[in-house]
């Protein structure tokens, strides 16, 4: 069996992975084969090397951040004694009284729920608002159930609130056309193909989902619009939390108070704070979506000499968007308005050092809050007591 | 040596965790998911740091993966180990967020985490530290398909078997793609053999 080498049962002879029969056969042929001696003494070399990697320490702020997310997300906490109930039922000398419960209530359960439609189920509920909304040619009274794959219409007069699971809320405005992609514990999805809707959304980041025609709405937590025009361009406006845009390799994230604008076949641009002046924002479509290269150049000198401190929400962005001589103008415009903290360089930046990015990034997120927001105070309080990054959490207070 | 880490390697993963903890949590019991948690967030969090070579993405992808965990945990029906179970959650995460940052912004393979925290040992010196380094540098090197075997038997201390498991593979692929790593690993930290122990 090992008249050929043995290399390739090396590492799981090393690890004690090998039968004992198989073991002695590969320690005797390593007596006998020069080849295979110098390769078991390279994999064991690299075998201790590997075994020199310690384990890290989670960072202490991680339980705290889970905690957040956990008690917006609405799932049922039990309290201490209710946990220890369960334990006690638990134990082996109730379990058959305790199985013989669950038989009962879940029997009961069964025939209760007998011809009930499922609640949160492989549909949404959709209460009507105004008018005379749709699910495919079914008009819809006051309640209706949007089922997987079905869609949602609604005319110049009509209006409609779809109740997202158990985890918020989007108001139909007229004449949008939305549909129902999957809804799942880890994952609900809608497909905005036109018109415009309101997303409240009270769940751990990354489980709304919105697709349009030019990118996906990922939900961080937060409260947002949407709409899409009837070319398939869309526009996204934050009004609590962090969205992030994204189609193919193009990503944004836009915090609230800002909008982002999305193209077929180019994605989302670089978020913008709504109260940024007209001129900015005008530059700044030159430069996300103008396809001359003069009036992209022309767009971004205009931009960088009309930035506030709270526009380095788009000039962050930019960063990774230009390159060459563009990027280092953005970085030294960057830079004037608020200075890169300790570590981070102009090469660093100047070559996209994710670290360096998001170091800086930590930085300039506090001016991009409005604190006068009630639960924008109270994520300062958390931010500067050193709770780490709470992307996605704010403002949910 | 081998034989001393594996011990290592076995205390620390001699599960803290038994099926009622499991079954409390299914309940949406906090405490017992508080318990959980401590139980394997720094083997979590070492595993995102080692794949993604960022403390602050390892940071975000162990909080979202432990929410995963909390919303998925009534999936889990104990048909394998729960640790498998998890591992498998733990390295699907990592493996989305490294695709995740590549389609926003080219990542340098494993900055330097200066912030991380190691778990100190007593033999914890200077030297150790600067070889632990060095490993830790060269694993980011290896492609993900040879690294994720390594982390999970060198931070995790995962069984072949389990590895498979794991990864959905067999047994023997787990064995080769170790070899090619052990080997990858010698190739680059070649200098090192005479600082360590033989």
């Amino acid at each position: 069996m090992f008249g050929k080498h043995v290399s390739s049962l090396t590492s799981a002879y090393c690890h004690d992975e090998l039968s004992p029969e198989q073991s002695r056969r590969v320690a005797e042929h390593l007596i006998s084969c020069q080849r295979c001696r110098g390769e078991f003494e390279e994999i064991r070399f690299g075998a201790r090397l590997a075994a020199q990697l310690p384990l890290i320490e989670a960072p202490g702020s991680l339980w705290r951040g889970i905690e957040i997310a956990l008690d917006r997300n609405g799932r049922p906490t039990l309290t201490r004694k209710h946990g220890r109930i369960i334990f006690f039922l638990l134990q082996p000398r109730f379990a058959l009284a305790t199985l013989a419960l669950i038989v009962l209530v879940v029997g009961f359960a069964a025939y209760w729920l007998h011809d009930k439609p499922r609640p949160g189920g492989a549909s949404w509920d959709v209460a009507r608002l105004d008018g005379a909304p749709r699910i495919g040619s079914v008009l819809v009274n006051d309640k209706a159930k949007l089922g997987v794959g079905q869609w949602l219409e609604t005319d110049t007069n009509s209006r409609a609130q779809i109740s997202v699971g158990d985890i918020g809320q989007v108001e139909i405005d007229p004449n949008t056309r939305v549909r129902l992609l999957e809804t799942k514990p880890t994952e609900h999805r809608l497909e905005l193909a036109q018109g415009r809707l309101s997303a409240r959304i009270s769940a751990p980041p990354k489980l709304f989902f919105v697709n349009t025609p030019s990118g996906v709405a990922e939900d961080l937590g937060c409260a947002y619009t949407l709409e899409v025009d009837d070319a398939g361009r869309s526009l996204l406006r934050v009004t609590l939390g962090w969205v992030a845009l994204q189609l193919k390799d193009r990503e944004s994230f836009v915090p609230a108070g800002a909008a982002c604008a999305t193209r077929p076949g180019i994605g989302p641009g670089t978020p913008y704070f709504e109260d940024a002046s007209e001129s900015f924002r005008s530059a700044l479509t030159k430069v996300d979506f103008e396809s001359d290269a003069n009036a992209q150049r022309q767009g971004l000198d205009s931009l960088l000499g009309g930035a506030r401190v709270r526009d380095t929400l788009t000039l962050w962005h930019l960063l990774g968007r230009v390159d060459g001589d563009d990027r280092a103008q953005v970085y030294d415009r960057m830079a004037e308005l608020t200075p890169p903290p300790l570590g981070v360089t102009r090469e660093g930046v100047l070559a996209l050092n994710q670290q360096m990015l998001e170091a800086w990034k930590d930085k300039l997120e506090f001016n991009w809050y409005d604190y006068s927001f009630p639960a924008m105070k109270s994520l300062k309080k958390v931010r500067t007591n050193g709770l780490g990054k709470l992307h996605g959490l704010e403002g949910k207070k | 040596m081998l034989e001393q880490t594996a011990m290592q390697a076995e205390q620390r993963v001699q599960d803290p965790i038994d099926a009622r903890v499991i079954r409390a949590c299914q309940e949406g019991d906090r405490e017992a998911f508080r318990l959980l948690f401590e139980a394997y967030k720094d083997r979590v969090f070492s595993i995102a740091c080692y794949s993604l070579g960022d403390e602050a993405a390892a940071d975000d992808v162990t909080q979202q993966i432990f929410l995963k965990l909390f919303t998925r945990i009534g999936q889990f029906r104990g048909d394998s180990e729960f640790s498998t179970w998890l591992y498998r959650l733990v390295i699907n995460s990592c493996l989305d967020e490294r695709r995740r940052q590549r389609r926003f912004l080219p990542v340098e393979e494993f900055a330097p985490m200066s912030k991380a925290v190691y778990r100190k040992s007593p033999e914890t010196g200077y030297e150790r530290r600067e070889i632990a380094g060095s490993v830790r540098e060269a694993i980011g090197g290896l492609k993900p398909k040879m690294r994720l075997p390594i982390l999970l038997k060198y931070v995790e201390g995962l069984s072949y078997e389990e590895i498979a498991e794991v990864l959905g593979c067999s047994k023997g692929t787990v064995a080769s793609r170790l070899n090619r790593a052990h080997k990858a690993l010698a190739k680059r930290l070649s200098h090192l053999r005479g600082e360590l122990e033989i």
